[in-house]
Formats: structure tokens, sequence, C-alpha cells
């Protein structure tokens, strides 16, 4: 008669956008697929040996950090100025505690400063020079803006600044943001997501990455949901929370919360992108409205895929 | 005798329009506003200090009131109270806001206006004399809601507003508090750490934010916030005022809310947004939605106060500190300001 459920499970996903089958060579296609690879079953195998989800999503958030195909950490998309310019944020849904960071130049992991501030800090979200400062005092070692830099994202910001779409290029790029949910054996939540955001961004700008309720959000018992998309219109949409409240108060199934997020309410704002999800019982939802979405899932009953489309 | 008919018709002319807004108004008008929630008791204020507090939110709600009387939009009232507010050195918003680590303003500010719904925010803004109407601006001029430090001022000066030097922002009781919390963190940092905590909450006192929610003539409902944050906070630390959904938060289809007290448990509970779902979803009264939200921040250990209003001009102003300072006015004549617990409003 244990308590103790027996399913654990995690969803990642590597950005939202339009991803048109034709221009992404099988070549590019196997890269991706074999970072978001990476990315789920390292997280993964810290569920299979009973840790915690706030480990597992930390562990496959940063693997898509440290991946420069994604849109995070390393191979960021550049803002306006061509620096890289990046936001992240966790949560667990054990105690509902929180960290976040955004507009991060120096730090190679945000995912992991985000961590930090939730564990070391009285706050929840340091921005700017300031975090840096925690970071330093954390031991941090930060790094030069220009090991963000790469070659295909400053031409995606040319590209974008001669007033192409991003989504016109061939290859496309992930563009979107990185992101994490989990249940682990003890029945624990988290959620965690890291980004770039957007190609020629105003310096400045924060998405709904980092703010917890819109991009990430995870309550034990109820869901973890971690957001990529327009952010702009998620954070209007208060979208994570609004899921886990849809759960919650109107016993909306995950799937239906996430279809009427993405295909009622954020549709009827006028955007698009996607989110994945995971309830109490360690069932994965992912959907989305844009043309695709990186992302893969992974759970105890033996179910693992790799998807784009 | 003249005079005697022209007083008995204006007086059945009174009871004629307080008969109707009796009865139903199908257009309410409505302005709440709170200037910050804390240590707020009457052992502790001096009567200067009162009528200071009272005149402050009373110039606030005759500000936005002003406007919506005269056909303004919920936006435009929420910015005029919370721009007044941010005026008065006395509250904890531009002018008179709370010093950070290194003694500067940070400021955050965030409005959303709940037709469309549309946003805009900024945080840590050292030199915008009034963090609300750049939050506006980024919600009319940028296709963005949040925009933080640097960038957001780079993005004032693009908008053509006038920056202000740290100075302006500075007062001395401000920075008699900063001296007192750098004085209690260095008395916490040589104690045992058991008793830290103790040490930490006596240095707490103020949790200052100022914010406003209103109700038009169209129907639409609107919320903005605006703070300095906490006193001796990190450089870089951000609170719920300027989340969406966290400390402000409007949509027509729900409700308006603005929150002030400690931020970070508003940010993790997603309080603003949270007394609107539980209204849109569990069809809860709006005033059981903000009792519900603020036992949950009771449960989690935090601390502070919310002030709602719905589409149909209910309002609510609700806080479990020892007082927030508080006020509404509304098309039924009330104008009251409130500063106590068990005071009305």
């Amino acid at each position: 008669m244990s308590q103790v459920s027996p399913v654990y499970a995690i969803a990642i996903h590597g950005g939202a956008g339009a991803v048109p089958r034709a221009t992404l060579s099988a070549l590019r296609e196997r890269a991706y697929r074999a970072g978001l690879e990476a990315a789920l079953d390292g997280g993964y195998a810290v569920l299979a040996r009973g840790g915690s989800a706030l480990d597992a999503v930390a562990t496959a958030v940063r693997t898509l950090e440290d991946d420069p195909g994604f849109n995070a950490g390393r191979g960021a998309a550049l803002t306006r100025d061509g620096a890289a310019e990046l936001d992240a944020a966790i949560m667990d849904g054990r105690q509902m505690r929180a960290g976040a960071v955004a507009s991060l130049r120096h730090v190679r992991n945000p995912i992991e400063l985000a961590r930090r501030v939730m564990e070391k800090s009285r706050h929840v979200l340091l921005v700017g020079p300031g975090a840096e400062e925690f970071a330093l005092e954390e031991q941090f070692v930060l790094v030069p803006n220009s090991y963000f830099r790469t070659a295909e994202r400053l031409e995606q910001l040319e590209a974008e600044q001669r007033g192409q779409r991003v989504s016109d290029l061939v290859p496309p790029a992930p563009q979107g943001t990185v992101g994490a949910v989990a249940r682990d054996t003890h029945g624990n939540l988290a959620a965690a997501t890291s980004t770039g955001g957007m190609t020629n961004k105003r310096p400045g700008r924060v998405g709904d990455s980092p703010i917890v309720g819109a991009g990430t959000y995870a309550k034990n018992g109820v869901c973890a949901v971690s957001a990529t998309g327009h952010g702009e219109y998620f954070i209007r949409a208060v979208a994570a929370y609004h899921v886990c409240a849809a759960v919650e108060y109107r016993g909306l199934t995950l799937p239906q919360a996430l279809h009427e997020m993405l295909h009622v309410i954020l549709k009827g704002l006028g955007g698009d992108g996607g989110l994945i999800a995971v309830d109490r019982d360690g069932a994965v939802a992912m959907d989305f409205s844009s043309e695709g979405m990186f992302r893969g899932a992974r759970d105890a009953a033996g179910r693992r895929e790799i998807a784009i489309y | 005798m003249r005079r005697v008919r022209v007083f008995v018709l204006l007086v059945v002319m009174a009871a004629a329009v307080l008969a109707q807004a009796a009865v139903a108004d199908p257009r309410p008008l409505v302005l709440v506003i709170h200037g910050g929630a804390g240590v707020i008791e009457r052992a502790r204020m001096t009567p200067e200090k009162e009528a200071g507090y009272r005149s402050g939110l009373s110039a606030a709600l005759d500000a936005g009131y002003a406007l919506l009387e005269h056909g303004g939009s919920s936006v435009d009232a929420v910015i005029a109270a919370v721009r007044t507010l941010e005026d008065d050195p006395l509250f904890n918003a531009g002018r008179g806001a709370v010093l950070n680590h290194e003694g500067d303003a940070e400021l955050d500010a965030a409005i959303m206006d709940g037709n469309g719904p549309h946003a805009g925010a900024v945080a840590g803004v050292r030199h915008v004399k009034n963090p609300i109407e750049l939050a506006r601006l980024v919600m009319e001029k940028s296709p963005h809601v949040l925009l933080v430090a640097d960038g957001a001022e780079e993005f004032a000066l693009e908008q053509g507003v006038v920056l202000v030097p740290r100075s302006y922002f500075r007062t001395a009781a401000r920075e008699r508090e900063l001296e007192e919390a750098r004085r209690v963190e260095q008395a916490r940092a040589a104690q045992p750490p058991a008793t830290r905590h103790l040490a930490r909450a006596a240095g707490e006192g103020s949790m200052g934010t100022v914010g406003a929610v209103a109700l038009d003539s169209a129907g639409n409902l609107a919320a903005a916030t605006s703070t300095g944050g906490l006193t001796n906070k990190l450089h870089g630390r951000v609170g719920d005022s300027p989340l969406i959904g966290a400390g402000t938060f409007a949509n027509n289809e729900s409700c308006a809310v603005s929150g002030t007290g400690q931020g970070e448990y508003y940010i993790r509970a997603v309080v603003a947004h949270d007394v609107c779902a539980l209204l849109e979803y569990r069809r809860l009264t709006l005033a059981a939605a903000v009792d519900e939200v603020i036992r949950k921040l009771q449960r989690s250990g935090g601390q502070g106060g919310i002030i709602a209003l719905d589409r149909a001009g209910h309002v609510a102003m609700r806080f479990n500190t020892p007082g927030m300072y508080r006020g509404v006015r509304d098309s039924r004549g009330r104008r009251v300001t409130g500063m106590y617990q068990g005071e009305q409003p």
C-alpha cells in the first residue's frame, strides 16, 4: 500500500515556430533530434535513479543550453545590437519555490543561476547586472558574451535587420525557447525554461520564459508547464498558471487545458507557440499552434518519443 | 418664496438621484487605490503623518476619478491615480521610493488594460520620474510587454521621456530607513543563525507599493501598480508589481487586481491572476475570491494586501497585515480612505 507512485516522466521542448519540413535537411534534422535525445535521456536518467523532478528538468535544460542548435545558452538568438541576452526560470512544485533571471549577458548556464536564486537568495527574480553580481557572489565564473554567439545566429540577425523573416531562412533554426517538465517517483513536479528570446529584440526586452506563471509553472498535485512561443501573448494570458488553474478549478484534463490555451485563448489574442506539461500522475501532454515544435517525452511506462512536426 | 421653491426642487432632485443610484447603477464608475500594506498602526501614527497619508490618498482618488467622470478610460484613471502617488514622497513609488542595497531607488511598474487585454511593464529603472507612464508607453508604443533596466531607459529616451538624476527619488526618510536596515543586517550577521529570522522580521515593517484598479463608463477594467520594492534589496531584484499575473492583472472577462506585500510570495502564487481565475472558474464572488487568495498567502507565510474590482463594480480590499493605505471613490457617491484594520472601507 505504498503512497509512492512508480510513474515518473519527463517532457522537453526545444522551441516552437515555423519549421517547414522541406527546408530542414536530413543532416540538420538528425542534429536537432540528437540534441533533444541527449537532453531527454539525461533528464530521464536522473528520474530513473530516484532523483528529483527539479534535478531532472535542470539537467535537461542545461543540456539544451549547451547545444548551439537551440535558442538558449550558447547559440541563443541575438539582440538588435548583436549580443546574447538570456532569461531563465525554474520552479519546484513541492513548496512552490521559484527562481528566475533575466537579461544576463555573461552566465553560461542561466538555468543554474535561476536555481541558485531560488535556493540561495530570498528573492525570486533578479535581472541585468544585479543578477550577474549575485552570480559572482555565488562563485559563478562569468564568460564573455562572444561565448554565446554563433555564426548562424549572426546570419539570422543580419537577415532580420535586412527585413527578411528568420522563418524564411534556409535552413530554419529553432526560435522559441527550451524547456522541461517532470514528475519524479515521489510525485513531485518541476518545470524549467531558458531562452535567448527573439532575434533582433530590443535590449532589455523580457519575454514569458522567466516570468513565473507566464512561461513556467509547477504546483504539486496539479501540473507543471513550460511554454515556448510569442512571449508577449503568453504573458498577457498568464499561460502556464492559467493551464494549472483550468485543471485545478475546472477539472479539465491537461490536454484539454493546453488545447484551450493555445487554440482558443492565445489564438484569440493573435499569438502562437507551444506548451508542454505533466500532470500529477505523470501523464505528459504536448501541444502547439505553430507549424512545428521540437519536443520529446519519456516515461517509466516505456514511452520514448522525439518529434518536430 | 422663490428661494424656498428652488430649495425644495433641489432636495427632490437630490433624492431622485440617490434613489436611482441605490436601485441599480447600470454603468457604475469605480476607482480603488492602495498605497501599500504593512505595519500601519494607530499607536505609531502621529496626527500629522496620518493627515499626510490621507490627503495623498484623496488626491490620487480625485485625480483618477475626475477622468472617469469625464468619460475617460479606466487606463487613464489608474495611471493618473498611480502617478499622483508616485509623485508623493510618502509612498514607496517614484519620488520617495525605498532605496536598494547600493542606496538607489530602483523602480518597477505595470499597467494592464482589461480590454484586449494589453499590458506594459518596466523593471529596474533608475532615472524615470514616473515609471507607470513608461509602462504605458511600453504597452502602447512597443510590441513588447516587459522592458528592464538600461534597455527600458533606452526606450524611454527614444520615446522622448526626460530622464532625471537618481537623487530626484531619494528622501531623508528613506535614507534613514536604509541605514536602519543595514544596521539590522549587520546585527543579524553577528547573531547565531537561530535568531536571525527574528532580526529580519523586525527590519521589514514596510512593504509599500502603490496601485489602482478602475472601471469606466464603457465597462472596461484596468489595473496599475508601481513600486520601489524592498528597502536594502539586492540590485536587480524584481518583485511582483511589474509581473503580469503576480502583482497586476486585468481582464474584462473577469476582474482587475493590484497587489502589495511580500512580492516573492505573490510571484510564486500568481496572486493577481489567481483572484480572477477563482472568480471565472469557481464562480466565487469577488470578495470570496480575494479572501481565498489571502488565506492561501497566509498559509504560505506571506503577508500583504489586495485590491480588486469586477465588471459589476464590486470592490474588495483585503490584507493580512496590521494596515493598508487604501481608498475608493465611485459613482454612488462613495469617497473614503482607510489605513487601519477594522476601518471602513
